[in-house]
């Protein structure tokens, strides 16, 4: 997970405390699992020590975390080389349902009611992420629940296919 | 106590002369369940819906509604219970072309024996509920697809029915009308407590639904429960 870039990404607009880093990467990705505290501090102190990022402002004390950090010209020059690098397609047989089909599959388990409620599953997500209240005049928040959608769906397709498959193999045997 | 279900569906077979489309499905509704029945294009699912709404005439099995068996009914009290009990949303919306929106509306309680003007104004009324009633004198051809699924929508729920009979609602629009369309539907049925039943293969219509019955070859492939 690009954790590191996405903090660069944050620092990009201004120098930030961990914790304002942390509250502008949960506004990002509302619908997304918020960043822990803890993986913030481990990955600002990693981008510190490979000069991506420095520390600008230090209070020591008894009071909250004061320290503030900006990103460095490499930092920058880290982000941007990121941001035009496109990702590469994913191999699809690190995905756990592919994983847990082929070993169904491979050792006589019961592979179509796997299917059945892995396809319960992406319906329920689905019915989730259109239940949320809409992000009006947020496009970046509606075009993040638009790809989770149009990505369960596709799933969903291939879902009915191999429930097909499987129904039909097992009637034909 | 147990309720009585909005549609039982027991053993239904069907065949459109060696075609054949349903071998012996059951289905339970109960009252207010929202149920979408999905599968491939030819796995039977529009015939179940044809023989629900009495459409068609089962080869086998009962089709009960509110637990009235419809092939018990004499016809007169078979098209009584039809039009007062099940409502209709087919794809295309199958309004009258001559008609305006309100007199389409209307038609189901006209059909039953009710005066012009309370039924005219009950129809205005449910255009307002699906957001057309500023179109309640135009006739079909000048709206647009959602506009007409909207009042096909309004037209299946003025007689208050128990279970409301959906055939690719959303079918003939964009997604953005389809997801508008499909809070219409939901909403309608669930604020008169009516059964829902809608045919789709679309997957963003069944994740709104309750349950998933799954249709594959005239049988259920699986079903199951989302809510």
């Amino acid at each position: 997970m690009a954790t590191a870039e996405l903090v660069l990404g944050l620092l990009s607009r201004a120098p930030a405390h961990g914790y304002d880093v942390k509250r502008g990467h949960d506004a990002w990705f509302p619908d997304g699992r918020p960043l822990a505290f803890g993986q913030v501090y481990t990955t600002l102190a990693r981008l510190e020590r490979d000069g991506l990022v420095e520390v600008t402002e230090k209070t020591s004390g008894g009071g909250p975390d004061r320290t503030v950090y900006a990103i460095t010209e490499k930092g920058r020059k880290h982000l941007d080389d990121w941001l035009a690098d496109p990702v590469p397609p994913a191999w699809g047989t690190a995905d756990e349902m592919i994983r847990k089909l082929v070993t169904a599959l491979r050792t006589g388990g019961d592979a179509t009611s796997f299917l059945a409620r892995q396809r319960a599953g992406h319906l329920r997500r689905i019915r989730e992420l259109q239940e949320l209240p809409p992000a009006s005049g947020d496009p970046t928040t509606n075009l993040v629940r638009s790809y989770l959608v149009t990505h369960l769906d596709a799933d969903l397709r291939w879902l009915d296919l191999a429930l097909d498959r499987l129904t039909d193999d097992k009637e034909s045997s | 106590m147990t309720l009585t279900p909005a549609l039982e569906l027991t053993g239904l077979e069907y065949a459109y002369r060696r075609n054949v489309a349903l071998r012996g499905v059951t289905v339970v509704v109960a009252p207010g369940e929202v149920v979408a029945v999905t599968g491939a294009s030819g796995c039977g699912k529009s015939t179940l819906l044809h023989c629900a709404a009495g459409i068609l005439e089962p080869d086998a099995g009962t089709v009960r509604v509110t637990g009235q068996d419809l092939s018990a009914l004499a016809e007169q009290d078979r098209s009584a219970l039809r039009r007062t009990r099940i409502g209709i949303v087919l794809q295309f919306g199958q309004l009258v072309p001559d008609l305006s929106l309100a007199d389409n509306v209307a038609l189901p309680l006209l059909l039953g024996g009710a005066r012009r003007d309370p039924a005219r104004a009950a129809a205005v009324q449910w255009l307002d509920r699906v957001g057309i009633a500023d179109h309640a004198d135009a006739v079909p051809a000048q709206l647009s697809g959602g506009q007409t699924q909207r009042a096909a929508i309004a037209r299946a729920l003025i007689t208050d029915p128990s279970v409301v009979l959906a055939d690719e609602p959303t079918g003939s629009v964009d997604s953005q009308a389809g997801q508008d369309l499909l809070k219409v539907l939901l909403q309608s049925t669930r604020d008169r407590g009516a059964a829902l039943v809608m045919v789709t293969h679309d997957n963003l219509l069944a994740a709104s639904a309750d349950r998933e019955i799954r249709l594959r070859d005239g049988k259920i492939q699986h079903e199951v429960t989302l809510r």
